[in-house]
């Protein structure tokens, strides 16, 4: 235990490390290229107002919005694998960051252009907000009904993936009656996209983040019992029913929140938990929490880097970054020698 | 014998479900337990057993009567406290895989942790004083994947153990395992309640170890349980009466089952120790008795360096090596 402990403090230093170079990285590259100097000197508010503007308004939200959104999504997935003690759960696969979804397009297609607010405020903000923890909890539920009878983790997963499916249609009807400029903004948006972020709309991202962290950290016991079953969860004083609300809120809080600003980001929820108990090799959720956030950020931080390295100007979609590192991982889980549902 | 005071008890108790109807499964069980005592509970399938440990410990309500645990009555024992009273090995499957036997064994400290699960050095003896007491110590850092059905189970008995409770419960604690490892874990539990005083109450199949080892039977059958050393229900005819299959006849004897033969035929038996003893296992396997008067005889002959078997009905003589080759060379008994 000791020595696993000095290991799993070295490695949570190791990684915390990672993301602070990366954060640095991430602001030093981008589209336009920049002297480091330049960028420090901007940082500090005493290089040119171009520079500034570039930093301050681009590059360090960005940077920002990365380590919010690949943390929170990532501990959203791991909270629905113990939760579900379904290893390909995840917010992207199992619809639930499209619920989210469909309280964006409510409130982005629907709502705003009806009390014309613009679509960038504060008050949008927060409203695109609670729609999305409304959506996303709504499949949540749906999808711990069907759980709760189905025992068998592909079938679960193929609800999931039809409700996903429903939702997209209900959403593509709604595209129709919209005007075209919200039709823009919404399609760039199931696009994920971690810049356009405003600093207000940052502070709410990183309020509720927090919020979910919190409620997620005040579970670890529950969801370390809960990896050796439910009866026995119940036998050791576990309240079964209070716990999983409080995890389901939490998770659709963490990916509701982060869908509500950045898109569906793909694959990050689903991938980021089992490459985290690969590297940490620990199943204990005191140390997997911390560091699935950690790794999240870090990935995150990473697919933004090499969204932008192409150069020529062009930044790729971000979602096309983290299914290419997010997909090989699912197949793993699925492929993998000890079958489907096996690892963990 | 050293056993202790009363630890469960129920009183007129009724067992069952309440979903849409409520269906009672099983009704006036009026059941004990002792401290340092080996509780078996045995029935056919389908009679209850699981639904009755399930409500033992208050996984679901009972749909009458009381349950006393240590001296308290179960819906009056906290949520708190009841986790401390009595520990659950319940059927359900592992679904970590890369767990390790000591982790999940320290889980059933679970009860008296910090709210973040942290191991005080008490907890830490606890868990070493589980692995120790369930022979899983050489193995506590090798995770849950890797070991033999036998010692996984172990590895949760071990859990329970690490609970600290008087009572331990569990459902089928010996279902898929090997013969020895059956026998292994049925005399842990039975050195659970001597050397430590605990009361274990377990369901099972396996009626030898039960008639063998436990202290106190409780028969499940259709309607209503019986209790008692294994002895008394022998003697009483329940044992006999709960499992009656027109396949099965009780030996009062040898406290066991076996088949009930169809039409049978007699043949002679000459010879002497293991060998004959054998012979007639076989040849009753294929509808034979043995008896003294018969034109058809096997005599076994034990004077070359392996044994031989002739065969005579009266008119031929044949010899055989093996005892496969013996009876599967014998007339056919329905003609």
């Amino acid at each position: 235990m000791s020595s696993g402990g000095t290991r799993m403090t070295m490695s949570m230093a190791g990684l915390f490390l990672l993301m602070i170079i990366l954060f640095m990285a991430d602001m030093f590259i981008g589209s336009t290229h920049m002297a480091a100097a330049d960028v420090f000197r901007a940082l500090f508010g005493s290089g040119p107002p171009g520079d500034e503007i570039i930093v301050m308004q681009f590059r360090l939200p960005r940077a920002l919005t990365a380590i919010l959104a690949g943390a929170a999504m990532s501990v959203s997935g791991l909270l629905m694998q113990t939760l579900f003690r379904n290893p390909l759960a995840g917010p992207d696969v199992m619809g639930v960051s499209s619920g989210a979804g469909l309280g964006v397009a409510l409130t982005l297609l629907t709502l705003t252009p009806l009390f014309t607010v613009p679509a960038g405020s504060i008050l949008a903000g927060w409203g695109v907000i609670l729609a999305a923890w409304a959506g996303a909890g709504a499949v949540m539920m749906i999808i711990m009904a069907v759980s709760a009878r189905m025992r068998d983790i592909m079938t679960v997963l193929i609800v999931g993936m039809l409700l996903a499916s429903a939702i997209s249609a209900v959403v593509s009807l709604m595209q129709y009656f919209s005007n075209e400029a919200m039709l823009r903004t919404y399609v760039i948006w199931t696009m994920g996209n971690l810049g356009n972020i405003s600093y207000p709309q940052i502070r709410a991202l990183a309020l509720a983040s927090a919020a979910g962290l919190a409620l997620a950290l005040t579970m670890v016991k529950p969801l370390n019992t809960i990896l050796l079953g439910e009866t026995f969860s119940r036998t050791v004083g576990v309240r079964m029913q209070r716990t999983r609300i409080i995890l389901l809120a939490s998770a659709s809080i963490l990916a509701g929140s982060v869908t509500a600003f950045c898109g569906p980001l793909a694959f990050i929820g689903v991938a980021v938990p089992h490459i985290t108990r690969l590297l940490f090799g620990t199943t204990d959720h005191r140390i997997l929490l911390p560091a699935t956030a950690l790794t999240g950020a870090v990935i995150l931080l990473f697919s933004d880097i090499i969204s932008v390295i192409p150069g020529g100007g062009h930044i790729i979609p971000v979602n096309t970054v983290t299914s290419l590192i997010g997909i090989p991982v699912v197949l793993w889980i699925i492929l993998g020698k000890t079958g489907p549902g096996r690892r963990f | 014998m050293s056993i202790g005071n009363i630890i469960a008890e129920t009183r007129s108790l009724e067992i069952g479900y309440t979903r849409k109807k409520t269906v009672s499964v099983m009704k006036g069980l009026s059941l004990r337990a002792r401290r340092g005592e080996l509780v078996a509970l045995i029935g056919r399938n389908g009679t209850g057993k699981s639904t009755l440990l399930r409500t033992l410990v208050g996984l679901q309500p009972p749909l009458a009567g009381e349950i006393i645990l240590d001296g308290m009555a179960l819906h009056e024992t906290g949520s708190s406290r009841l986790p401390r009273i009595v520990s659950f090995v319940s059927t359900e499957p592992v679904a970590v895989h890369n767990i390790r036997v000591r982790d999940v064994v320290a889980l059933g400290r679970f009860p008296y942790t910090n709210w973040i699960g942290t191991l005080t050095d008490a907890d830490r003896m606890a868990v070493t004083g589980a692995l120790e007491a369930t022979g899983m110590a050489q193995l506590e850092e090798r995770s849950i994947d890797s070991i033999s059905d036998g010692e996984r189970q172990r590895t949760l008995i071990a859990r329970a153990l690490a609970q600290d409770t008087g009572l331990l419960i569990m459902d089928e604690p010996t279902a898929f395992l090997d013969l020895p490892s059956r026998y292994g874990i049925v005399s842990l539990l039975r050195r659970l309640t001597r050397e430590q005083g605990k009361c274990v109450i377990y369901s099972t199949h396996d009626l030898d170890t039960a008639i063998n080892e436990a202290d106190r039977i409780w028969l499940m059958t259709g309607d209503c349980v019986s209790e008692g050393a294994p002895e008394d229900l022998i003697l009483k005819g329940s044992l006999a009466r709960a499992f009656e299959s027109p396949l099965l006849s009780f030996s009062v004897n040898e406290g066991t089952f076996s088949f009930v033969r169809g039409r049978q035929k007699t043949i002679a038996l000459e010879g002497r120790g293991k060998t004959a003893k054998l012979t007639a296992r076989a040849l009753a396997r294929c509808g034979y008795t043995t008896g003294s008067e018969s034109p058809l005889a096997v005599k076994i002959s034990e004077s070359g360096p392996a044994a031989e078997w002739i065969l005579t009905d009266g008119s031929s003589e044949k010899r055989y090596r093996s005892l496969y080759d013996l009876v599967t060379d014998l007339p056919d008994i329905d003609q």
